[in-house]
C-alpha cells in the first residue's frame, strides 16, 4: 500500500545526510582511479541504506538519498556533465582546498547523474516519496570557473537545459518531488541574479508532472523577495531557524501564495533542538498567517551533512514529534 | 599624470606551500622550516610583481588563514571560531570571539617589512590590514565593551601595528574594509569606520595610505562618508559590477584623493579583456583631476588557483603599461 504523506505540516529534509564511512571510502576509491563509475555507484549503496534507516526511524514523510556519492554539490554534477574540466585547487577555508570545475566547452548531459541512487532509495524508502535533488543553475554557474562561456546568460540557459534533461529522466522514473538546490543565489542579493536564475528556472520546470521545489539558503534573502516569488515552482524551501525567522514578515508583506517548507532545526549547531522548541517554531510560522498547515512543510534549515550522524538523527526525530503534535493543534 | 598598480592582496598558495602548511598541521616539519619555505614562496612572488613593473608589492599573506586570523593569533582576549561564509566567495574565515579587550601579544608586520621589503626593491613594499569595522562587524562580541568600543580598541592596535610597520620601511599601508560595499551598511556606520580610520593613519607620514573596499560597490550614501576620509587614496572595485562603479565615480569623483581601479577581475580565471578595461579607464579618467592613479585588482589574488594568480599579476602589469601608453600619462614602476 502506497504511503500516505500527512495532510498538514508534511515532514522532508532538504538532501545531505552526513557521510557514512562506506561513502567516503567510495568517493576516495573512485577518486583515485581504483573503482569505476559504475562500481562506485554499487558501493555507495550500502551507506544509501543506513541513511534511509535513519530517516524511517526518526519517520521522516519525504526523504532523499542522503546525497551519500556526492563529494562536493557541484563538483559532483560538474564531473558528470559535459563541458566541465575538473579544476585547479582554491581554498575553502584554512588549509583545507576542493577542485573548482572549469567549464571548458558547451555544457551537455551526457547520461543520467543521479537516477540510480533515486531509484535505490526508493526500493528501500518503504514507498515513502524520494526527492530528485539536483543543484540549480545557477550555483553551479557562480561555483565554478567559466573560460568558454564568457556569459553568464549563455552558460546558465546551457546549464539549465542539462538539469532539465536530468528531471524528465527522473520523471520518466516516477519521481514527484523535484528539488532545485540555489545556496549561491541569497550570496548574491540582487535583481539581476534573481531574475537571471527565473529564466533558468522556467527552462527546468516547464510542463512539469511533479512538485516543483527551489531551496535557498542564508544570505540576504529579504532583499530578492519581491524578484523570486513568481518563481515558476510550487513550493519554496528556505532556512529559517538559523535567521530566527527573520524573512516572515517579508514573505507576508510581497503576498507570499505557494508552499512553504521552512527550517525548525539549525544545521549549524550541534545542540539538538527540543520538540518544544520545534514546536515553537512551527508556532512561530502560523502566527506569521502566511499559509495553511496543509501548504506548511516541516524541515531542517538545510542539508545536515556537517553534523555527526546521532546529532543528525535526533533532530530529525524531534522535528517528526513536533509536527505531529502540531497537525493535533492545528 | 601618474599611474602605477599594485595587486590589492594576498595569493593563492602553491602546491608546496599547501603541502608544508598540511605537514606542519600534522607535527612533521618544524616552525623554522614551515617559516623559511614560506619566505622562498613568498619570494617567488614578491619576484613576479616586480618582473610585471608594479611599484607597490605584497608578500602573498601566504600564512594567513583569512584576514582576520594573523592579528586574532596574536592578541589576547580573541580566538578564532567557527566558519562563516566570507561575503559572496565559496570560502569561510573563522569568526573571530572576542572575550575581552584584546591586547597585542606580537606584532604582525614589522618583522615581514623587514624582511619582504628589501627583496621588493625596487617596487615599494605595502601592508594590507583588516579596517577596524569590518574587524569588528564580522566579529563576535562577548566581551562587555560596545561595539564602538571594541572597534576603538582593535583600531589601537592596528595603529600600533601600522607605525612600526612604516618604521620598518613599508611604502604603502592599505585598509580594508570590503563591509562598506554591503547594501546593509548605513551612512553612520560608514561615519564611524572612517573615523576609525583615521585614527589609525593619524600621525603616519612619508607613505602612501589606501582604504581599499570590495566585492561590491558602496551606496552612494556610503561613498560620500569615505570621501572624507584622510587617507591618500579610495580603491574601488569596479569590475564585479561595473555600471554601479561607474556611475558612483563619474557622478562623485574621488573627493581630491587618489584613485585606485579594481579593474583585473580576481575572481575569474580568464584572461580580462585589456581593451575593454581600456575603455572603462578612459570613461573614468575623462573627468578625474588628480595627479596620480592606480590600478589593481578586484580583490586579493588567493580566490583563484595560483597558476591564475601568477596570470593576473601579469595581466595586471600589462595593463599598466598599455593605460600609460594609450593615455600619455608617466607609467611609476619604481619607488625606493
Ligand atoms: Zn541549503
Amino acid at each position: 500500500m502506497a504511503y500516505s504523506v500527512p495532510r498538514k505540516f508534511p515532514t522532508t529534509i532538504v538532501g545531505s545526510y552526513p557521510k557514512m564511512p562506506q561513502a567516503l571510502e567510495a568517493i576516495k576509491k573512485r577518486k583515485s582511479g581504483e573503482i569505476s563509475e559504475e562500481e562506485f555507484k554499487e558501493i555507495v549503496k550500502p551507506a544509501i541504506r543506513e541513511v534511509v534507516e535513519d530517516y524511517l526511524w526518526a519517520g521522516v514523510d519525504i526523504i532523499s538519498d542522503g546525497e551519500q556519492a556526492r563529494e562536493d554539490m557541484v563538483v559532483y554534477f560538474a564531473e558528470r556533465m559535459r563541458g566541465y574540466s575538473i579544476g585547479d585547487w582554491v581554498r575553502v577555508f584554512d588549509n583545507e582546498y576542493f577542485r573548482k570545475p572549469i567549464v571548458i566547452g558547451r555544457v551537455e548531459w551526457i547520461s543520467p547523474m543521479t537516477l540510480d541512487h533515486w531509484l535505490y532509495t526508493t526500493s528501500i524508502s518503504q514507498d515513502r516519496p524520494v526527492k530528485g535533488i539536483l543543484t540549480g543553475p545557477y550555483t553551479m554557474m557562480e561555483w565554478s570557473f567559466d573560460l568558454y562561456y564568457r556569459d553568464r546568460r549563455e552558460l546558465i540557459i546551457d546549464l539549465a537545459k542539462v538539469i532539465r534533461r536530468e528531471v524528465e529522466e527522473l520523471i520518466k522514473a516516477g519521481a514527484q518531488y523535484i528539488q532545485v538546490d540555489e545556496p549561491a543565489l541569497s550570496t548574491r542579493p540582487w535583481r539581476e541574479d534573481a531574475e537571471l536564475l527565473k529564466e533558468a528556472l522556467d527552462i527546468i520546470f516547464k510542463g512539469l508532472e511533479a512538485k516543483r521545489i527551489i531551496h535557498i539558503c542564508f544570505g540576504r534573502l529579504e532583499r530578492i523577495i519581491p524578484y523570486i516569488l513568481d518563481y515558476p515552482v510550487d513550493q519554496f524551501d528556505l532556512e529559517m531557524k538559523n535567521s530566527n525567522f527573520r524573512l516572515l514578515p517579508y514573505l507576508k508583506e510581497y503576498g507570499f501564495n505557494k508552499e512553504l517548507a521552512f527550517g525548525v532545526v539549525d544545521v549549524h549547531s550541534f545542540q539538538v533542538e527540543s520538540i518544544r522548541e520545534i514546536e515553537e517554531a512551527i508556532d512561530t510560522v502560523m502566527r506569521a498567517d502566511i499559509v495553511n498547515p496543509e501548504k506548511a512543510y516541516v524541515k531542517p534549515d538545510c542539508g545536515l551533512k556537517r553534523l555527526p550522524r546521532d546529532i543528525a538523527r535526533a533532530k530529525l526525530k524531534n522535528m517528526v514529534e513536533a509536527a505531529r503534535r502540531a497537525r493535533e493543534k492545528y | 599624470m601618474r599611474v602605477w598598480g599594485s595587486v590589492l592582496g594576498g595569493y593563492a598558495r602553491s602546491r608546496f606551500v599547501r603541502r608544508v602548511l598540511r605537514d606542519f598541521e600534522r607535527g612533521l616539519v618544524a616552525f623554522g622550516d614551515l617559516e623559511r619555505s614560506i619566505v622562498e614562496a613568498s619570494s617567488v612572488i614578491i619576484g613576479a610583481q616586480v618582473s610585471a613593473g608594479l611599484a607597490y608589492v605584497v608578500d602573498g599573506l601566504l600564512d594567513w588563514h583569512d584576514i582576520f586570523r594573523s592579528f586574532v593569533s596574536s592578541w589576547r582576549n580573541v580566538t578564532p571560531t567557527g566558519l562563516l561564509r566570507y561575503f559572496d566567495n565559496n570560502f569561510f574565515y573563522r569568526i573571530p570571539l572576542f572575550t575581552g579587550e584584546p591586547e597585542a601579544t606580537r606584532l604582525v608586520w614589522p618583522p615581514r617589512v623587514k624582511l619582504y621589503s628589501r627583496l621588493s626593491e625596487p617596487s615599494g613594499f605595502k601592508v594590507v590590514i583588516p579596517g577596524p569595522f569590518t574587524f569588528t562587524s564580522m566579529s563576535i562580541n562577548a566581551s562587555k565593551a560596545s561595539f564602538g568600543e571594541l572597534a576603538s580598541s582593535i583600531a589601537r592596535l592596528l595603529e600600533s601595528e601600522v607605525r612600526a610597520a612604516v618604521e620598518s620601511g613599508a611604502s604603502m599601508i592599505q585598509i580594508d574594509e570590503p563591509i562598506l560595499s554591503d547594501p546593509d551598511i548605513k551612512k553612520d556606520d560608514a561615519i564611524m569606520a572612517v573615523e576609525l580610520i583615521n585614527s589609525i593613519i593619524r600621525d603616519i607620514k612619508g607613505v602612501k595610505t589606501i582604504l581599499s573596499v570590495y566585492f561590491d560597490v558602496p551606496s552612494s550614501s556610503v561613498y560620500e562618508v569615505l570621501l572624507n576620509s584622510r587617507v591618500d587614496c579610495l580603491s574601488l572595485d569596479i569590475i564585479d559590477a561595473p555600471k554601479r562603479a561607474l556611475d558612483l565615480i563619474l557622478g562623485r569623483g574621488f573627493g581630491g584623493h587618489c584613485g585606485v581601479l579594481g579593474l583585473i577581475n580576481a575572481r575569474t580565471i580568464y584572461d580580462d579583456d585589456i581593451s575593454r578595461l581600456e575603455d572603462i579607464f578612459g570613461s573614468i579618467i575623462k573627468g578625474y583631476s588628480g595627479e596620480e592613479i592606480g590600478l589593481t585588482t578586484s580583490t586579493w589574488l588567493d580566490l583563484i588557483p595560483y597558476d591564475y594568480s601568477l596570470r593576473k599579476t601579469k595581466l595586471l602589469g600589462l595593463l599598466v603599461e598599455r593605460i600609460a601608453r594609450s593615455f600619455n600619462l608617466e607609467h611609476v614602476w619604481r619607488v625606493s
